[in-house]
């Protein structure tokens, strides 16, 4: 059974090794252990509210517990952008029209910006190569959505992603060749690096504040402004059946796209709803296909767990649970529990549900 | 003989026929077209005849350089009093920016263009062109400094600085680097086009099509970047000749084709500073050191090339032949300067 909890001390090695062999592509969990203490650290101090809520940085993990390995990591930054600067490029337009002449002309251009200072961000996910499907990337991701529901007052109203734009096999960008190497004098993969360590304001410090005119670029890094790696575009599909959107912001290192929901836009969020927990003594089949199960949590802020459950374990008021599943979540008969989606095919097609929830999902809704 | 004198209205189609074997980027300051040319020359004539104030629409001089013996006309130079003529002068000033970081222990020297009006106003030399088998000679210079002797007696027309727009790089097969790089991507015309829309329209369109914010150097081509500050083959005797009259290459870039934009102090030009108010003598002897000789207010302002046969005190000693070819006689004013 896959669980999903705040990360802990000993997640540390479990963690090494995912980031050691995750390669370049992934800058918020670079492969230093020294880092990967800190983050933890930084995260134990989150769940424990030793920490201004601004500060908070959530760090869930995923574990095997038969195995009693982590397998994946997901996260939300509380605030971007209050310590340092925070930067992207606006993709906008710029027009030239001289009505005397007939000349009108449309000049796409890339505007610093610190819009997204003072929101929260979903970041760091990473998954072990062999957890790979089966939902398991599903609940990785989305568990961050639930927790953003259950404890709206500690996020902003919107929530973004920024994901990962095109770099070749051997870790170049075009843009970062067309742009970023004309003011610094530093490989894509480097820098990439240097930003996963905290330091991409002081790189951002060397990058150009005026504005940016395309036509003054390449084709090869036009292209790929806005536009993700490949490995990216199934997250990116995810985040878009939850409800994101690409805001018009890109990475000024790759150029790829800032996506952005209001939580209370977000799928997961709008689909959820409550239920007491029922343990029970039946036998329930638990290896059912990805697209029969939902997510179910514990609505805990410093415990907060999340695991899967078939839709058929769902009732009118409660949610049956086997008791390895409520040891799991670490609750018993009668604690609240919520209930979301896993798959894109949602709740509301289920015959469990429809036939017990006749109002519609809105009075579900917290 | 050599003369410069005010353009007339009867120089039009010589002129013309001058301005069309020159290259593009005098169009803005040369106009190709009969009316506009006609237009510039009635212009200039109000402005020597000081019916032009400098307020509302600023003087603007044509001098032509006439071989008295033929009555041809062989080149033309400008003046115009104030720079962009009552609308913004457009030009880009080349600065610099230091991106550091401290942290990173690195630092980078990053050039930017910026926009820039800051040369409106200023009193402008342009519209020089010369017959191509003038360049360099003595003719050559005459018409390039006779413009300043008319500027020393005519001097509160004028402002204490003083800008020229040297044409930059452009290539055999008539592209413009700069613009190709640049200008190309937002005026969304040829560098032809555009460079004879600046002499014909309002500067409104500029305004409208340029754009608005700083421009990254290391974002152009190489060839655009080499191009920065370079003057045309073509005009480098030009060049050379106004950077020994006092000019000097500064930080503003044409925005077209981004070449030099020379500066200078006006009392500081070479001509202004050696050139002496004299009285006008007769001479025999068709003799001595070939100088520049200026004479005459406003629209009867002459000036030719003279030998001198002798200066005493005030007094200047000149062949007859060039009393009659600046109109002056026996006891005038004139003035001298050293080719």
């Amino acid at each position: 059974m896959l669980v999903i909890r705040p990360l802990q001390e000993n997640d540390l090695d479990d963690l090494y090794a995912m980031a050691q062999s995750a390669g370049k592509g992934l800058t918020t969990l670079p492969a230093d252990r020294e880092l990967l203490q800190k983050k933890i650290n930084h995260a134990r101090e989150t769940f424990n509210q030793r920490i201004a809520p601004e500060a908070g940085l959530y760090l869930f993990a995923l574990e095997d517990i038969q195995r009693k390995k982590t397998v994946g990591i997901s996260g939300i930054q509380a605030r971007v952008g209050l310590d340092e600067v925070f930067y992207n490029y606006r993709l906008s337009v710029t027009v030239n029209a001289s009505k005397e002449l007939g000349v009108h002309v449309r000049t796409p251009t890339l505007h610093l910006s610190n819009d997204m200072t003072d929101t929260s961000e979903i970041c760091s996910l990473l998954l072990s190569d062999d957890y790979k499907g089966g939902g398991n990337g599903l609940l990785l991701s989305r568990c961050r959505f639930m927790y953003l529901d259950e404890f709206r007052k500690h996020f902003s109203e919107k929530v973004f992603a920024e994901m990962r734009g095109v770099s070749d096999t051997q870790g170049r960008s075009p843009l970062w060749d067309a742009l970023g190497t004309k003011f610094f004098d530093m490989e894509f993969s480097e820098a990439d690096m240097l930003s996963g360590l905290g330091n991409k304001s002081f790189i951002a410090e060397l990058m150009p504040k005026y504005p940016i005119y395309l036509p003054m670029l390449p084709d090869s890094a036009r292209a790929v402004i806005g536009r993700v790696h490949d490995n990216t575009a199934p997250a990116l599909r995810m985040l878009q059946s939850e409800g994101f959107n690409f805001n018009g912001l890109v990475d000024i290192f790759d150029g790829g796209p800032v996506v952005e929901a209001f939580v209370h836009n977000i799928r997961t969020v709008r689909e959820g709803m409550n239920r007491h927990a029922m343990v029970t003594r039946k036998p329930v089949n638990l290896d059912v296909p990805a697209d029969e199960r939902v997510m179910v949590s514990n609505r805990s802020f410093r415990d907060f767990r999340v695991t899967t459950l078939p839709i058929d374990c769902i009732g009118p008021d409660t949610v049956s649970l086997p008791p390895e599943v409520a040891e799991a979540l670490q609750i018993e008969s009668g604690d609240p529990v919520r209930l979301a989606p896993l798959k894109d095919s949602g709740l509301l097609t289920k015959h469990s549900y429809r036939s017990s929830v006749s109002g519609g999902a809105s009075k579900w809704q917290s | 003989m050599w003369l410069v004198r005010p353009a007339q209205p009867d120089d039009l189609d010589q002129i013309l026929a001058i301005a069309g074997t020159q290259c593009a980027r005098l169009s803005s300051t040369l106009p190709k077209q009969g009316d506009a040319l006609a237009y510039k020359i009635e212009q200039s004539l109000a402005s020597f005849a000081g019916r032009i104030s400098a307020e509302d629409d600023p003087p603007r001089f044509l001098f032509v350089l006439e071989n008295t013996e033929t009555g041809d006309i062989a080149g033309t130079a400008g003046i115009d009093a104030r720079a962009g003529n009552g609308q913004p002068f457009y030009s880009y000033r080349r600065d610099a920016l230091i991106h550091a970081s401290h942290e990173l222990g690195v630092s980078r020297r990053v050039e930017v263009l910026y926009p820039s009006h800051a040369l409106t106003d200023v009193t402008l030399l342009c519209s020089f062109s010369i017959r191509p088998e003038l360049q360099g000679t003595d003719a050559f210079e005459l018409l390039s400094r006779a413009r300043i002797l008319f500027m020393a007696d005519h001097r509160e027309w004028f402002t204490p600085r003083m800008a020229v727009e040297i044409q930059g790089v452009q290539l055999e097969d008539g592209s413009v680097p700069f613009w190709d790089s640049l200008g190309r991507h937002f005026f969304d015309m040829d560098f032809e086009t555009a460079d004879q829309y600046s002499g014909q329209l309002s500067k409104t369109f500029i305004a409208e099509l340029m754009p608005p914010n700083p421009i990254y150097v290391t974002l152009l081509s190489e060839a655009a970047q080499e191009a920065m500050g370079q003057p045309h083959q073509i005009t480098v005797p030009n060049f050379e000749l106004l950077q020994r009259e006092g000019f000097q290459p500064g930080n503003y870039l044409d925005i077209f084709d981004a070449g030099p934009v020379l500066e200078a102090r006006t009392d500081s030009l070479r001509s202004l500073v050696t050139s002496h108010p004299m009285e006008l003598h007769g001479s025999n002897e068709d003799v001595g050191e070939t100088c520049l000789i200026a004479a005459g207010e406003r629209e009867q302002f002459r000036c030719t090339l003279t030998p001198v046969a002798e200066t005493l005190d005030d007094k200047l000693k000149v062949p007859v032949a060039t009393w009659k070819t600046l109109n002056r006689t026996a006891g005038d004013r004139v003035r001298i300067a050293p080719l």
